[in-house]
């Protein structure tokens, strides 16, 4: 998951896997990411504030979610002309800091066309239970 | 919990436009670890780009919970960005939101009303950055354990 | 013949699922050595969605598409197969607390058939439902493998099945075009359209398969913000 390469469309095949990447989200990672957006709630910051709210402990921003799976795709596209056009994300239960995740895609739709590829993306926990869920569309520049 | 389907529509205006600083677009990419050489300090150009995902810390969502105390803060149930313009270090970044749905369904932890508010970020050029469809889920009053549970 | 068919799906017609059905198809094809399936039902939620014809997609993938809806009641969620106007006409499909036994009677006196899916799953599945309540009357299945199940749910489905030898059938759930096929249910006859499949539910030879890979560990190690 790192961006050195240039992905190319013409490599591009329906099948084709994201990851799959295996992490770990520490609460000082949470910390630091609510920070820097200026999410102030305590559900980000402090395992007693979250519980006060009813909550298990400190859980993890759906946005952090969000910029992760973003990431595993920009990652993908590199650092050629390809890029990230849409993403959407579904939140189906709490992802919790200090927990094992695992991080998937697949691209599932190739349009040559319009040069556009979709891209299924989600955060499993070590029981196979998607906890987040998502789509991405990349498109490619026609002088790619 | 009863679902006011009249606010569908209504519109909260952009509050001043934020101005988008060299060292916060570095900063969520430090944070992200991110190593893409197009974002961050080598961007283009010289230039200072950030990565997609920071347009989704833009957000005057804080108006319509002001709006809806009786709905209470809810929870993020997900989200749809569709990205346009990058967005750079010095832009200024103004946003405007519309409701453009609410309904209820159930689900793990029981009835939840959903609702979906759709933020247009622009920059001071005039374009448009970026859509950011919020789906907020808010539980009703007896909801079980784990009320960030969506499904 | 047997025919193969995933009884439980949610394209992008459903607020919660961005599948194109072509892209379903696709993925069927592509990995079919590892999910046999012949066909998919398209399940939308509180809703019964007509639009599309699939007829051309159907012949260029080889896979069926029939329409069926999931909606939202006083015991759970449940699958409505053979929707016609008359079901329409009696039942609101948006309504999210519909009452149970009216409308699996209502449906089944109309020419349809209702199944209860992840049974096992807290507040919308039967098993929750049945600690506090009596059991449904009528019931002609329930869905015992659901592909989106998280720990524990298919087991308490299973429970549920012993219990009240209900028969079962199984669905993948999905809201994603890779995951589409993961659960599905093999009939021993030939199904072609909605009403062979209401026929089979019914009174035929049925059972639920798992397609689900096994856990594995992950591959491959990969730095996370935050951790040096």
């Amino acid at each position: 998951m790192t961006a050195a390469s240039e992905r190319q469309f013409a490599q591009v095949t329906i099948g084709e896997a994201l990851g799959p990447f295996e992490i770990t989200i520490g609460k000082p990672l949470v910390r630091r990411y609510a920070a820097a957006c200026g999410m102030d709630s305590g559900r980000f910051r402090d395992d007693g504030e979250a519980r006060a709210e009813g909550l298990p402990g400190m859980i993890v921003p759906g946005n952090l979610s969000l910029s992760l799976l973003s990431k595993l795709v920009t990652d993908w596209i590199g650092s050629g002309g390809g890029h990230l056009k849409r993403i959407g994300t579904t939140y189906r239960s709490m992802v919790l800091p200090e927990h094992r995740l695992t991080l998937h895609g697949f691209v599932t739709h190739v349009d040559s066309d319009s040069r556009a590829v979709e891209i299924d993306v989600w955060i499993e926990n070590d029981d196979g239970e998607r906890l987040v869920i998502g789509t991405a569309s990349v498109e490619f520049p026609t002088t790619a | 919990m009863a679902v006011d389907r009249s606010l569908i529509g209504k519109v909260f205006e952009a509050t001043a436009p934020m101005a988008v600083s060299a060292e916060s677009i570095i900063e969520f990419c430090r944070t992200m670890e991110e190593h893409n050489p197009r974002y961050g300090k080598s961007g283009a150009n010289g230039e200072i780009v950030a990565p997609p995902s920071f347009a989704v810390t833009f957000r005057n969502t804080d108006a319509f919970f002001r709006f809806t105390p009786q709905l209470g803060r809810g929870f993020d149930a997900g989200k749809e960005v569709e990205f346009f313009v990058p967005i750079r270090a010095g832009d200024e970044i103004s946003l405007t939101s519309i409701v453009r749905d609410i309904y209820e369904k159930t689900g793990r932890t029981g009835t939840m009303t959903f609702v979906i508010l759709r933020s247009t970020l622009t920059n001071q050029r005039g374009e448009t950055v970026a859509h950011v469809d919020h789906r907020f889920v808010h539980r009703n009053p007896a909801a079980k354990e784990n009320p960030a549970e969506t499904e | 013949m047997a025919t193969i068919i995933d009884l439980h799906s949610h394209s992008e017609a459903s607020d919660d699922s961005r599948a194109p059905v072509e892209a379903y198809l696709n993925w069927i094809k592509l990995r079919r050595a590892e999910r046999p399936i012949d066909g998919i039902v398209l399940t939308e939620h509180r809703q019964f969605n007509r639009s599309g014809d699939y007829r051309e997609l159907e012949d260029k993938y080889g896979v069926l598409v029939l329409r069926a809806s999931e909606i939202e009641t006083d015991y759970g969620h449940m699958l409505v197969f053979g929707v016609n106007d008359e079901i329409l006409r009696r039942f609101d499909f948006t309504d999210v607390r519909l009452p149970a036994q009216i409308v699996i009677d209502g449906v089944a006196a109309m020419g349809g058939v209702v199944v209860p899916c992840h049974p096992g799953r807290p507040t919308v599945g039967l098993h929750e439902h049945y600690e506090h309540k009596p059991p449904l009357h009528n019931i002609v299945a329930v869905e015992m493998l659901n592909g989106g199940s998280r720990k524990g749910e298919d087991e308490r489905s299973r429970e549920l099945v012993a219990r009240h030898g209900y028969r079962a059938i199984g669905g993948s759930d999905s809201h994603m075009v890779s995951l589409i096929g993961l659960c599905a249910t093999s009939f021993s006859s030939q199904i072609g359209t909605i009403e062979d499949l209401v026929r089979e539910l019914r009174s035929g030879d049925y059972q639920p398969v798992d397609f689900r890979p096994r856990r594995a560990v992950p591959r491959r190690a990969e730095p996370v913000p935050g951790q040096e």
